[in-house]
Protein backbone atom coordinates (compact mmCIF):
# COMPACT_ATOMS: atom_id res chain seq x y z
CA UNK A 1 0.00 0.00 0.00
CA UNK A 2 0.96 3.75 -0.92
CA UNK A 3 2.34 5.43 1.82
CA UNK A 4 -0.05 8.59 1.87
CA UNK A 5 0.22 11.47 4.14
CA UNK A 6 -2.06 13.77 4.49
CA UNK A 7 -1.66 18.05 4.72
CA UNK A 8 -3.63 20.79 5.95
CA UNK A 9 -5.79 22.30 3.46
CA UNK A 10 -5.19 25.50 5.46
CA UNK A 11 -1.47 26.10 6.55
CA UNK A 12 0.32 23.26 4.51
CA UNK A 13 1.34 21.11 7.44
CA UNK A 14 1.89 17.43 6.88
CA UNK A 15 0.77 14.66 8.89
CA UNK A 16 1.71 10.73 8.68
CA UNK A 17 -0.39 8.88 7.15
CA UNK A 18 -3.15 7.19 9.82
CA UNK A 19 -2.09 9.97 12.31
CA UNK A 20 -4.66 10.02 15.20
CA UNK A 21 -3.39 13.65 15.59
CA UNK A 22 -5.36 15.01 13.07
CA UNK A 23 -9.00 14.04 14.74
CA UNK A 24 -8.03 17.36 17.05
CA UNK A 25 -7.76 19.48 13.71
CA UNK A 26 -4.39 20.83 12.73
CA UNK A 27 -1.68 21.47 15.57
CA UNK A 28 -0.42 24.70 13.69
CA UNK A 29 -3.54 26.33 12.20
CA UNK A 30 -6.64 24.36 13.63
CA UNK A 31 -7.65 23.42 10.47
CA UNK A 32 -10.29 20.97 10.24
CA UNK A 33 -9.77 19.80 6.29
CA UNK A 34 -7.10 17.63 5.58
CA UNK A 35 -6.33 16.35 2.12
CA UNK A 36 -4.77 12.90 1.28
CA UNK A 37 -0.90 13.60 -0.82
CA UNK A 38 1.06 10.91 -2.97
CA UNK A 39 4.57 11.22 -1.00
CA UNK A 40 6.14 12.18 -3.98
CA UNK A 41 3.99 15.63 -4.41
CA UNK A 42 4.43 16.19 -1.04
CA UNK A 43 6.18 19.08 -1.83
CA UNK A 44 3.90 20.32 -4.63
CA UNK A 45 2.46 23.18 -3.17
CA UNK A 46 5.49 24.90 -1.92
CA UNK A 47 7.41 23.93 -5.69
CA UNK A 48 4.31 24.73 -7.93
CA UNK A 49 3.22 27.67 -5.45
CA UNK A 50 0.05 26.41 -5.89
CA UNK A 51 -3.01 25.98 -2.86
CA UNK A 52 -3.78 22.39 -1.69
CA UNK A 53 -7.15 23.59 -2.80
CA UNK A 54 -6.39 23.46 -6.17
CA UNK A 55 -3.58 19.91 -5.80
CA UNK A 56 -7.24 18.23 -4.42
CA UNK A 57 -9.01 19.37 -7.41
CA UNK A 58 -6.19 18.24 -9.74
CA UNK A 59 -5.80 15.09 -7.94
CA UNK A 60 -9.31 14.39 -7.39
CA UNK A 61 -8.40 13.42 -4.09
CA UNK A 62 -11.07 13.77 -1.27
CA UNK A 63 -10.42 16.49 1.21
CA UNK A 64 -11.02 15.03 4.59
CA UNK A 65 -13.14 16.85 6.93
CA UNK A 66 -12.96 16.62 10.79
CA UNK A 67 -16.14 16.61 12.52
CA UNK A 68 -16.35 18.80 15.79
CA UNK A 69 -16.95 16.11 18.56
CA UNK A 70 -20.67 16.83 20.11
CA UNK A 71 -20.41 18.57 23.69
CA UNK A 72 -21.99 16.22 26.23
CA UNK A 73 -24.28 18.57 27.42
CA UNK A 74 -25.64 19.26 23.60
CA UNK A 75 -26.65 15.93 23.42
CA UNK A 76 -28.14 15.85 27.07
CA UNK A 77 -30.11 18.36 26.07
CA UNK A 78 -30.94 18.67 22.58
CA UNK A 79 -30.35 15.57 20.57
CA UNK A 80 -31.84 13.20 23.13
CA UNK A 81 -35.83 12.23 21.92
CA UNK A 82 -36.82 9.83 24.40
CA UNK A 83 -38.44 10.80 27.80
CA UNK A 84 -36.27 8.51 29.83
CA UNK A 85 -33.08 7.01 29.10
CA UNK A 86 -31.81 4.19 30.52
CA UNK A 87 -28.40 3.73 31.28
CA UNK A 88 -28.20 0.62 32.66
CA UNK A 89 -30.94 -0.97 35.33
CA UNK A 90 -31.42 1.42 38.03
CA UNK A 91 -29.77 4.21 36.79
CA UNK A 92 -32.16 6.40 34.31
CA UNK A 93 -31.26 9.64 32.93
CA UNK A 94 -34.92 11.85 32.20
CA UNK A 95 -35.67 14.40 29.86
CA UNK A 96 -38.41 16.63 32.11
CA UNK A 97 -38.61 18.94 29.01
CA UNK A 98 -39.68 16.39 26.91
CA UNK A 99 -41.98 14.57 29.71
CA UNK A 100 -43.56 18.11 29.73
CA UNK A 101 -44.60 18.49 26.08
CA UNK A 102 -45.10 15.03 25.02
CA UNK A 103 -48.29 13.81 25.05
CA UNK A 104 -47.09 10.16 25.92
CA UNK A 105 -47.77 9.23 29.66
CA UNK A 106 -45.44 6.53 30.87
CA UNK A 107 -46.93 4.73 33.45
CA UNK A 108 -44.03 1.92 34.45
CA UNK A 109 -40.48 1.74 33.88
CA UNK A 110 -40.16 -2.31 33.28
CA UNK A 111 -37.45 -4.60 34.81
CA UNK A 112 -35.90 -5.58 31.48
CA UNK A 113 -34.94 -1.30 30.80
CA UNK A 114 -38.55 -0.98 28.99
CA UNK A 115 -41.08 1.50 29.79
CA UNK A 116 -45.16 1.23 28.97
CA UNK A 117 -46.70 3.88 27.30
CA UNK A 118 -50.15 4.78 28.39
CA UNK A 119 -51.91 4.74 24.80
CA UNK A 120 -55.14 6.02 26.51
CA UNK A 121 -54.00 9.14 27.67
CA UNK A 122 -52.19 9.91 24.48
CA UNK A 123 -55.37 9.86 22.43
CA UNK A 124 -57.17 12.12 24.92
CA UNK A 125 -58.01 15.76 24.15
CA UNK A 126 -55.91 18.86 25.26
CA UNK A 127 -57.56 19.81 28.87
CA UNK A 128 -59.10 23.25 28.32
CA UNK A 129 -57.48 25.40 31.12
CA UNK A 130 -59.55 28.00 33.30
CA UNK A 131 -58.98 30.97 31.56
CA UNK A 132 -58.46 34.56 33.10
CA UNK A 133 -56.88 33.02 35.87
CA UNK A 134 -54.28 35.74 38.18
CA UNK A 135 -50.53 35.07 37.48
CA UNK B 1 -57.71 -5.52 32.72
CA UNK B 2 -55.54 -2.53 32.98
CA UNK B 3 -57.18 -0.64 30.10
CA UNK B 4 -60.26 -1.60 31.79
CA UNK B 5 -58.87 0.34 35.05
CA UNK B 6 -58.10 3.40 32.90
CA UNK B 7 -61.83 3.37 31.16
CA UNK B 8 -62.94 3.30 34.31
CA UNK B 9 -60.61 5.33 36.22
CA UNK B 10 -61.93 7.74 33.33
CA UNK B 11 -65.55 7.49 33.50
CA UNK B 12 -65.56 8.01 37.28
CA UNK B 13 -63.38 11.10 36.45
CA UNK B 14 -65.49 12.53 34.16
CA UNK B 15 -68.22 11.62 36.07
CA UNK B 16 -67.13 13.48 39.03
CA UNK B 17 -66.15 16.85 36.74
CA UNK B 18 -70.05 16.36 35.83
CA UNK B 19 -71.01 16.62 39.35
CA UNK B 20 -68.32 19.54 40.40
CA UNK B 21 -69.72 21.47 37.41
CA UNK B 22 -73.34 21.04 38.76
CA UNK B 23 -72.99 21.48 41.87
CA UNK B 24 -70.86 24.72 40.75
CA UNK B 25 -67.83 23.81 43.76
CA UNK B 26 -64.92 26.08 43.10
CA UNK B 27 -61.62 23.68 43.65
CA UNK B 28 -58.66 24.94 43.13
CA UNK B 29 -55.75 22.24 42.52
CA UNK B 30 -52.36 23.20 43.59
CA UNK B 31 -49.30 21.15 42.65
CA UNK B 32 -46.62 21.24 45.06
CA UNK B 33 -43.21 20.79 43.10
CA UNK B 34 -39.44 20.98 43.46
CA UNK B 35 -36.38 18.49 43.57
CA UNK B 36 -35.98 15.48 45.39
CA UNK B 37 -35.45 16.43 49.30
CA UNK B 38 -36.75 20.02 49.65
CA UNK B 39 -39.65 19.01 52.19
CA UNK B 40 -42.22 18.54 49.56
CA UNK B 41 -44.17 16.14 51.85
CA UNK B 42 -43.25 17.64 55.21
CA UNK B 43 -45.32 20.92 53.71
CA UNK B 44 -48.22 18.97 52.44
CA UNK B 45 -48.11 17.20 55.28
CA UNK B 46 -48.30 20.71 57.42
CA UNK B 47 -50.63 22.21 55.49
CA UNK B 48 -53.09 19.16 55.25
CA UNK B 49 -52.64 18.66 59.48
CA UNK B 50 -52.72 22.53 59.95
CA UNK B 51 -56.00 22.52 57.67
CA UNK B 52 -57.52 19.39 57.99
CA UNK B 53 -55.93 17.47 60.81
CA UNK B 54 -54.55 14.81 58.51
CA UNK B 55 -51.19 13.95 56.95
CA UNK B 56 -50.49 13.55 53.35
CA UNK B 57 -47.29 10.53 53.48
CA UNK B 58 -44.13 9.28 55.27
CA UNK B 59 -41.21 11.53 54.98
CA UNK B 60 -37.68 10.25 55.29
CA UNK B 61 -34.40 11.81 54.37
CA UNK B 62 -33.18 9.26 51.75
CA UNK B 63 -34.38 11.17 48.43
CA UNK B 64 -37.18 9.68 46.24
CA UNK B 65 -39.02 8.96 49.46
CA UNK B 66 -42.56 10.31 47.68
CA UNK B 67 -42.67 8.04 44.30
CA UNK B 68 -46.54 8.22 43.76
CA UNK B 69 -48.16 11.93 43.37
CA UNK B 70 -50.38 11.59 46.49
CA UNK B 71 -53.44 13.92 47.10
CA UNK B 72 -55.18 15.68 49.82
CA UNK B 73 -58.47 16.99 48.87
CA UNK B 74 -60.85 20.12 49.62
CA UNK B 75 -58.60 21.79 52.17
CA UNK B 76 -59.92 24.63 52.88
CA UNK B 77 -57.64 27.81 53.70
CA UNK B 78 -58.41 30.99 55.56
CA UNK B 79 -57.52 34.21 55.52
CA UNK B 80 -56.74 36.99 58.39
CA UNK B 81 -59.31 38.82 56.36
CA UNK B 82 -61.72 35.99 56.71
CA UNK B 83 -60.67 35.20 52.53
CA UNK B 84 -60.82 31.47 52.06
CA UNK B 85 -59.68 29.42 49.28
CA UNK B 86 -60.88 25.27 49.02
CA UNK B 87 -58.18 23.44 47.00
CA UNK B 88 -56.59 20.03 46.74
CA UNK B 89 -53.09 19.35 47.42
CA UNK B 90 -50.88 17.44 45.22
CA UNK B 91 -47.19 16.50 46.75
CA UNK B 92 -45.37 15.44 44.01
CA UNK B 93 -42.19 13.00 43.33
CA UNK B 94 -38.60 15.19 43.41
CA UNK B 95 -38.35 16.21 40.06
CA UNK B 96 -34.80 15.52 38.79
CA UNK B 97 -32.83 14.52 35.28
CA UNK B 98 -30.65 11.59 36.31
CA UNK B 99 -31.78 8.60 38.86
CA UNK B 100 -29.12 6.73 39.95
CA UNK B 101 -29.51 3.72 42.39
CA UNK B 102 -25.72 3.90 43.67
CA UNK B 103 -27.51 7.22 45.24
CA UNK B 104 -29.75 4.80 47.90
CA UNK B 105 -26.47 2.56 48.92
CA UNK B 106 -25.43 5.43 50.94
CA UNK B 107 -28.27 5.16 52.73
CA UNK B 108 -27.50 1.75 53.92
CA UNK B 109 -30.10 0.06 51.43
CA UNK B 110 -29.87 -2.60 49.78
CA UNK B 111 -28.97 -3.10 46.35
CA UNK B 112 -32.12 -4.60 44.79
CA UNK B 113 -34.21 -2.32 46.91
CA UNK B 114 -32.46 0.89 45.68
CA UNK B 115 -33.10 -0.34 41.83
CA UNK B 116 -36.39 -0.78 42.40
CA UNK B 117 -36.87 2.60 44.63
CA UNK B 118 -34.67 4.03 41.64
CA UNK B 119 -37.63 2.47 39.09
CA UNK B 120 -40.23 3.45 40.98
CA UNK B 121 -38.32 7.92 41.44
CA UNK B 122 -38.40 7.80 37.29
CA UNK B 123 -42.19 6.61 36.81
CA UNK B 124 -42.94 9.03 39.97
CA UNK B 125 -41.21 12.56 37.59
CA UNK B 126 -42.88 11.06 35.01
CA UNK B 127 -46.14 11.05 36.50
CA UNK B 128 -45.75 14.42 38.54
CA UNK B 129 -44.41 15.49 34.55
CA UNK B 130 -48.33 14.34 33.80
CA UNK B 131 -50.51 16.00 36.46
CA UNK B 132 -48.03 19.40 35.91
CA UNK B 133 -49.28 18.89 31.74
CA UNK B 134 -53.66 18.35 32.65
CA UNK B 135 -54.52 19.17 36.45
CA UNK B 136 -52.69 21.78 38.31
CA UNK B 137 -54.08 25.20 38.17
CA UNK B 138 -51.25 26.42 40.44
CA UNK B 139 -47.67 25.37 41.59
CA UNK B 140 -45.91 25.84 44.80
CA UNK B 141 -42.32 24.96 43.91
CA UNK B 142 -39.92 24.24 47.00
CA UNK B 143 -36.46 24.55 47.33
CA UNK B 144 -34.14 23.96 49.94
CA UNK B 145 -32.85 27.29 51.40
CA UNK B 146 -29.19 25.88 52.02
CA UNK B 147 -28.38 24.61 48.55
CA UNK B 148 -27.75 26.42 45.38
CA UNK B 149 -31.04 27.45 43.70
CA UNK B 150 -29.24 27.48 39.93
CA UNK B 151 -29.64 23.78 39.64
CA UNK B 152 -30.44 23.74 35.97
CA UNK B 153 -33.43 21.38 36.78
CA UNK B 154 -34.78 24.17 38.83
CA UNK B 155 -34.34 26.52 36.11
CA UNK B 156 -36.07 24.06 33.43
CA UNK B 157 -39.27 23.53 35.75
CA UNK B 158 -39.58 26.92 36.58
CA UNK B 159 -39.54 27.74 32.69
CA UNK B 160 -42.15 24.77 31.69
CA UNK B 161 -44.37 26.43 34.70
CA UNK B 162 -44.32 30.04 33.03
CA UNK B 163 -44.89 28.37 29.92
CA UNK B 164 -48.26 27.06 30.98
CA UNK B 165 -48.53 30.43 32.61
CA UNK B 166 -49.75 28.69 36.09
CA UNK B 167 -49.17 30.83 39.18
CA UNK B 168 -46.54 30.36 40.88
CA UNK B 169 -44.89 30.63 44.73
CA UNK B 170 -41.74 29.13 45.40
CA UNK B 171 -40.76 28.76 48.64
CA UNK B 172 -37.41 28.99 50.45
CA UNK B 173 -37.31 26.12 52.48
CA UNK B 174 -35.76 24.72 55.66
CA UNK B 175 -34.70 28.32 57.20
CA UNK B 176 -33.99 26.18 59.93
CA UNK B 177 -30.78 25.35 58.82
CA UNK B 178 -28.14 27.45 60.23
CA UNK B 179 -26.31 27.36 56.27
CA UNK B 180 -30.05 28.62 54.78
CA UNK B 181 -29.83 31.50 52.75
CA UNK B 182 -33.32 32.20 51.27
CA UNK B 183 -32.14 35.38 49.87
CA UNK B 184 -30.29 33.27 47.19
CA UNK B 185 -33.39 32.34 46.02
CA UNK B 186 -35.23 35.38 46.27
CA UNK B 187 -32.47 36.93 43.65
CA UNK B 188 -32.75 33.75 41.76
CA UNK B 189 -36.59 34.18 40.94
CA UNK B 190 -37.14 37.39 41.05
CA UNK B 191 -40.51 37.65 39.04
CA UNK B 192 -42.10 35.07 41.21
CA UNK B 193 -43.35 35.63 44.77
CA UNK B 194 -40.84 34.15 47.17
CA UNK B 195 -41.93 32.97 50.62
CA UNK B 196 -39.15 31.64 53.28
CA UNK B 197 -40.43 28.72 55.42
CA UNK B 198 -39.34 25.91 57.40
CA UNK B 199 -41.49 23.35 56.89
CA UNK B 200 -40.20 21.08 59.49
CA UNK B 201 -41.32 23.82 62.79
CA UNK B 202 -43.36 25.64 61.03
CA UNK B 203 -41.69 28.96 61.22
CA UNK B 204 -43.51 31.99 58.87
CA UNK B 205 -46.15 29.42 57.57
CA UNK B 206 -49.05 31.73 58.16
CA UNK B 207 -46.91 33.86 55.28
CA UNK B 208 -47.37 31.18 53.04
CA UNK B 209 -51.04 30.58 53.69
CA UNK B 210 -51.95 34.52 52.89
CA UNK B 211 -49.84 34.30 49.64
CA UNK B 212 -51.57 31.62 48.64
CA UNK B 213 -55.03 33.15 49.20
CA UNK B 214 -53.11 36.32 47.08
CA UNK B 215 -51.85 34.17 44.70
CA UNK B 216 -54.11 31.40 44.26
CA UNK B 217 -57.62 32.50 45.53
Amino acid sequence: MNNMPHKCTKCGREYKDGSTEILKGCASCGGKKFLYVKETELNRDVLEEKSIDDIAQESREEILVISEPKTKQEVQMYDRVETIRIVAPGTYELNIEKMAQSDERIVSVGKEGSYIVDLMSMAKDEPKKKKGKRT
Amino acid sequence: MRIFYQTYGTAKKKFSNFLNRFFKKKRTRIGIYGPPNAGKTTLANRIARDWTGDAVGPVSEIPHETRRARKKEDIIISGANGSTITMDIVDTPGVTTKIDYHEFLEFGMEKDEAIIRAREATEGVAEAMHWLREDIDGVIYMLDSSLDPFMQVNIMMIGIIESRKLPVIIIANKIDLPDAVPARIRSAFPQHPVVAISGLDGRNVETLYETMLEYFG
